[in-house]
């Protein structure tokens, strides 16, 4: 019998609180050993653990690569198979390999493979594919069933054509379907991170809001905790209300800390929407049960009327080149942004863009009010310079770069002392070629009547 | 009175790559509903200071804490972003006068 069959057996004969684990906040970080393994000695329904999102940028999801490094991946995965499997407990990974694509999804399932043959472990995997036909966006952009998420332009089918790869968010549904299959590990690509710890309580029969509500909050495992951590997370589904303990005895969660949390990421506090409908915390409820114990309450579920999927696309734009300098030269600090403006026009020279896809340059001064975009208020002694070009080719954003690195070194301007060269390099060769550059292209909601065409599930039994 | 002085915690980060959204969390009720009442801290003012279209102005009581959501000028990670996370957007907050 599979872990999630067996699992749901034992707790349809025996009832009681219902106990979820998340491993970490996000796997390929490190999971803090010590909290997990006291995690697993609590007994678990059921592990979770989310390893994506689209915050690292559109370049993971456009080139199919992982954030996280390979032995750290691996690392992460086999605290997490392991630990599932030698207990019998079932595991639920969201978000597989940083974009949650089908490349994503199958370099780690070959990582969970590899751990399998070493540690000679057997099990039965569901996979949950999380790429989005392309002719069903377009028929919704005909239909005018897709909505832009905050400033980004309205998708055509242009937009789609460009697009090096669209992946959907799942939901509940997916993950349920997944079960159906009796598997023991789950394994996603891109999900909601809410409906990896929300869908086994779904299916038992747990009030929805409720568990979505704890979902929610045990997702960023101990970062709900004052003073926040990536230690393991337990919570504990009792009816209407769950509480939440961090696997580190050092972090405390207190209502406050706890209620802060929905805050985190989120453009609104009060509400979550899922595929299937909407998370409403407007009556959420927090209350200490001693001081490192919270228990939470009031989530509110309310089914959607439309079935609705986030969807996210990445455009390949080009091969980026940078170079890192930097500079303590008063005059050329002081008018550093007329400097590279007459340098720019000095590359255009010696570089020619293509007139029907011009490579893009920044120079960047550090200390000058680049990061908040605000200008600074005082002059500093030193600032760091970034030169970057997005080019058509790798060959074309180097030969950018280190033209504007021998033109920015040497420029001439009025009242310079420092004859010898503008810049100090930290190392050699200052300017370095940086992989594919992509943009995000689609960030939008999707109106469908059927979510489950969108989010193929399928299995296969490891080892044994 | 200045909110870095007034505040415990002052943070950006992205809600996704097209906004960012900043937590403003006081230790105390006074102080969050001083902030709240604070004309320096109305929507139109601080979309100003961002420089951008608008703002919105989320209160959040359970936790003493005020929410700011602004449009980010540059899509994460798009070219000619300076902070794909949007976790240094923080800035213009610390001076505002509540």
């Amino acid at each position: 019998m599979s872990a999630f069959a067996k699992t749901i057996d034992t707790w349809k004969r025996e009832r009681g609180p219902l106990r979820i684990i998340s491993a970490s906040g996000q796997l390929g970080y490190g999971i803090p050993e010590p909290a997990f393994r006291a995690g697993l000695a609590r007994r678990p329904h059921l592990i979770g653990a989310d390893m994506g999102s689209v915050d690292p940028g559109p370049y993971y999801l456009g080139a199919g690569k992982l954030a996280t490094a390979r032995r750290s991946s691996k690392r992460d995965l086999s605290l997490a198979v392991i630990g599932a499997v030698r207990n019998g407990i079932p595991l639920i990974i969201g978000t597989a390999g940083t974009g949650g694509g089908d490349p994503h999804l199958a370099e780690t399932v070959e990582i969970i493979r590899e751990i399998a043959r070493e540690n000679g472990l057997n099990f039965r995997l569901a996979t949950i594919n999380a790429e989005m036909p392309r002719d069903v966006i377009k028929a919704a952009v005909r239909a005018g069933k897709t909505v832009p998420i905050g400033p980004i332009e309205p998708l055509t089918e242009a937009t789609i054509d460009g697009a090096a790869r669209i992946v959907g968010q799942m939901g509940m549904e997916a993950f349920q379907r997944a079960i159906d299959l009796e598997p023991d590990i789950i394994i996603a690509g891109r999900a909601c991170d809410t409906a990896i710890y929300a869908t086994l309580p779904q299916r038992l029969g747990f009030d929805v809001g409720t568990a979505l509500q704890m979902a929610k909050i045990i997702e960023c495992a101990s970062l709900c905790c004052e003073g926040g951590g990536r230690d393991t997370m337990l919570g504990t589904l009792e009816g209407n209300s769950f509480v939440l303990e961090s696997m580190n005895p050092a972090r405390r969660a207190t209502p406050m800390s706890v209620a802060a949390h929905s805050l985190y990421e989120q453009a609104d506090p009060l509400s979550v929407a899922e595929p299937e409908g909407t998370l409403y915390l407007s009556d959420a409820k927090y209350e200490a049960v001693d001081d490192r114990r919270v228990r939470v309450s009031g989530g509110r579920w309310e089914p959607a009327k439309q079935f609705t999927v986030k969807i996210e696309g990445a455009t390949h734009l080009g091969a980026r080149a940078v170079m890192v300098a930097g500079s303590t030269d008063p005059v050329f600090i002081a008018k550093a942004p007329e400097i590279a403006a007459s340098v720019e026009a000095m590359i255009r020279e010696l570089v020619p863009p293509n007139p029907k896809r011009p490579y893009e340059l920044f120079f960047r001064f550090y200390g000058l009010g680049v990061v908040g975009g605000q200008p600074v208020t005082t002059i500093p002694e030193e600032v760091g310079v970034l030169v970057e070009c997005i080019g058509e080719t790798e060959e074309e954003a180097r030969a950018v770069v280190a033209t504007a690195k021998q033109y920015l070194l040497h420029a001439p301007f009025p009242g310079r002392i420092s004859t010898a060269g503008n810049l100090g390099f930290p190392f050699t060769p200052p300017e370095m070629t940086a992989g594919d550059a992509y943009r995000f292209s689609i960030y939008h909601i999707m109106e469908v009547d059927d979510l489950a065409p969108l989010f193929p599930v399928s299995i296969e039994t490891i080892g044994g | 009175m200045k909110l870095i002085d007034a505040a415990r915690v002052i943070r950006s980060k992205n809600a996704g790559p097209t906004q960012v959204t900043c937590d403003l969390m006081f230790d105390t009720r006074e102080l969050y509903e001083r902030a709240l009442a604070a004309p320096s801290l109305k929507a139109a003012v601080i979309a100003q200071r961002f420089n951008v279209a608008e703002a919105e102005i989320i209160p959040y009581p359970a936790a003493n804490a005020i929410k700011i959501v602004i449009p980010r000028r540059i899509i994460a990670g798009s070219p000619g972003d300076t902070d794909v996370y949007g976790a240094q957007q923080h800035r213009p907050l610390l001076d505002i006068e509540i």
